[in-house]
């Protein structure tokens, strides 16, 4: 539904969005995680054509953000970083203003403005000026106007931002109720919020992806197993099988094969013990050369300690 | 162009007018000044033409109009909103054409006294027809020019106070450049007093509608609308 190959943003010599490649299958949440900077409201950017890319391709909801923006335009919900509001319309005018530029049918457009408003507990307000709502309301204005002409695609860019406890726990829930038919990334830089909430999740720091995998697995990683890349000279499917049955190891990846025989893999250990030591016993009881034992992760650990990793301190 | 997200668009631009302290300043100076002019004209001349309020007007409008257009663009920009209509399924022209005509019919609101004005002319004699609606278009003309100079203007920056010194500086060059013209020997010459805006509104206001003239305030507009979408296009990178 939506796929980024080795997109790229660079201002002067920064890169704000490096070589990022993700995608997210039709009815999926993606979570996209990352501390300051790290580049996430430039690639929801790109994905919404507000921006062009340096570099690379970005397909959402079957057309090219570059070659078909019109097409991509209008299948998607966007909310940007600051909600796009006009302070000196009422909630209701607002929504009536969208739903016309946004094409909801004419006859349609009441019945949709209401359903909004519910879905965002926003009724009490609609006749107020949006200039006159506090940060919270504003945001679910924010996102009333991104759901309003019911996207297949939509994307959010700290949806919960401003809003009381409460209000994130509805919001999230509805986030989850609108999944399934329609396809979604968020951003932010709260890890349970991606727990919580999502199916994937996409971490970048500094404009690179660190790390890309289920919430689940991700979850796994962080429960304190270390991924090591190991590089062995031996036959691949053997080292393989061996590896994988070695103590304290979890999981296993091939890296693929380099020449003269050397394998690499990528072992997720299970953070009971340093599997290092098994690693290096396994090896060498197979008469393989071991070439490298490289803890590797460190960077997504350096990432983790920037996210907030608390609710609470959101 | 789809007429539902003009109309929207042109709702949405009346709506910021009617609510903005700027926009009754405007409204206030225009009733004002024009009803002052048309005070001192007409009762010191006696003439049933429009020619000698509009004339004033003209000039007036040099100075409002950056006042009127400075936020059209830059305000969209600094607030975020541009991002809505970036992303919204709206051609650049639209939405071009949509704040245009946003800014054009404010400004009808603010012809509506020149009614009572053109009533009372014909209420006390018997003008003739032709050269009034010569003085209204030519004022019309003239003030649409100056607007989309304005736009223009607007999408340059999202400083709305930069956006109005380039505006009224753009607008100062076009009423300047016939000076210039004036001082310039041959084609030349000839070339700069034509781009001057006062140049084109002296024929309409002695009642004479002259193609050339509509032509030349035609392009202008085109010009403006037309850079407008450019510098918008452009934005996106
Ligand atoms: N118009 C711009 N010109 C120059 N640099 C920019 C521009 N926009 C963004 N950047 C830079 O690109 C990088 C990524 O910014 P971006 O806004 O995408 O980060 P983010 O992940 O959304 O961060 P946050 O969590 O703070 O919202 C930052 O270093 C930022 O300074
Ligand atoms: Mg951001």
């Amino acid at each position: 539904m939506i796929e980024v190959k080795d997109l790229v943003k660079t201002y002067g010599a920064l890169a704000a969005v490096d070589r990022v490649t993700f995608s997210v299958p039709q009815g999926a949440i993606l979570g996209l995680l990352g501390p300051n900077g790290a580049g996430k409201t430039t690639t929801m950017r790109i994905l919404t054509t507000s921006l062009s890319p340096s570099a690379g391709k970005a397909v959402v909801a079957g057309f090219d953000v570059v070659d078909q923006p019109e097409e991509v335009r209008k299948r998607i919900g966007y909310l940007p970083e600051i909600p796009p509001i006009y302070g000196d319309m009422t909630v209701i005018n607002y929504l009536k203003f969208v739903s016309d530029i946004k094409e909801v049918p004419q006859d349609k457009k009441a019945n949709r403005i209401g359903e909004v408003l519910e879905m965002l507990s926003l009724e009490d307000m609609s006749r107020r000026l949006i200039g006159h709502l506090s940060l919270g309301y504003r945001q679910r204005v924010g996102l009333a106007q991104a759901l309003l002409h019911d996207p297949e695609v939509l994307i959010l860019d700290e949806p919960t931002r401003g809003l009381d406890p409460k209000q994130i726990l509805e919001i999230r829930k509805l986030i989850k109720s609108l999944s399934g038919k329609r396809t979604i990334i968020l951003s932010t830089h709260i890890l349970p919020e991606v727990s919580s909430t999502c199916d994937d999740v996409v971490i970048i720091d500094r404009g690179r992806v660190v790390a890309a995998d289920t919430v689940e697995n991700l979850s796994q990683r962080l429960s304190g197993g270390k991924t090591l890349e190991v590089e062995v000279k031996g036959p691949a499917a053997e080292v393989e099988k061996a590896l994988e049955k070695t103590e304290g190891v979890s999981a296993l990846k091939s890296l693929g094969n380099g020449s003269r025989g050397v394998c690499r893999f990528e072992v997720t250990t299970d953070g009971s013990n340093d599997a290092r030591e098994a690693l290096f016993q396994c090896i060498v009881r197979n008469k393989w050369v071991l070439y490298q034992l490289t803890p590797l992760g460190m960077s997504l650990e350096d990432v983790f300690l920037k996210l907030t990793t608390k609710e609470t301190a959101a | 162009m789809n007429s539902r997200k003009l109309m929207a668009l042109v709702n949405k631009e009346l709506i910021h007018y009617f609510s903005s302290f700027m926009g009754y300043v405007v409204l206030f100076a225009f009733f004002v000044i024009s009803g002052y002019f048309y005070y001192l004209i007409m009762v010191e001349s006696h003439q049933a033409s429009m020619q000698p309020v509009f004339q004033t007007m003209v000039f007036i409008l040099l100075f409002i109009t950056p006042a009127i257009t400075m936020r059209l663009w830059s305000e969209e920009e600094k607030s975020g909103t541009a991002e809505l209509l970036k992303t919204s399924p709206l051609t650049v022209w639209e939405i071009v054409i949509g704040k245009y005509l946003g800014v054009c019919a404010f400004f009808l609101v603010t012809l509506l006294p020149t009614f009572v004005y053109l009533a009372l002319i014909i209420a006390n004699g018997s003008p003739d027809y032709p050269p009034l609606v010569a003085n209204y278009l030519g004022y019309i003309l003239a003030a649409m020019a100056f607007f989309a100079i304005g736009l223009l203007a607007s999408t340059l920056t999202e400083n709305q106070i930069i956006s109005a010194i380039i505006a009224f500086a753009m607008l100062l060059m076009l009423w300047v450049i016939g000076a210039a013209g004036d001082s310039v020997q041959g084609p030349m010459g000839d070339f700069l007093k034509y781009l001057s805006v006062f140049q084109h509104t002296g024929d309409f206001f002695s009642g004479v509608i002259d193609l050339s003239h509509v032509f030349y305030f035609a392009s202008v507009i085109f010009l403006g609308l037309f850079f407008s979408v450019k510098i918008l296009e452009s934005k996106r990178t």
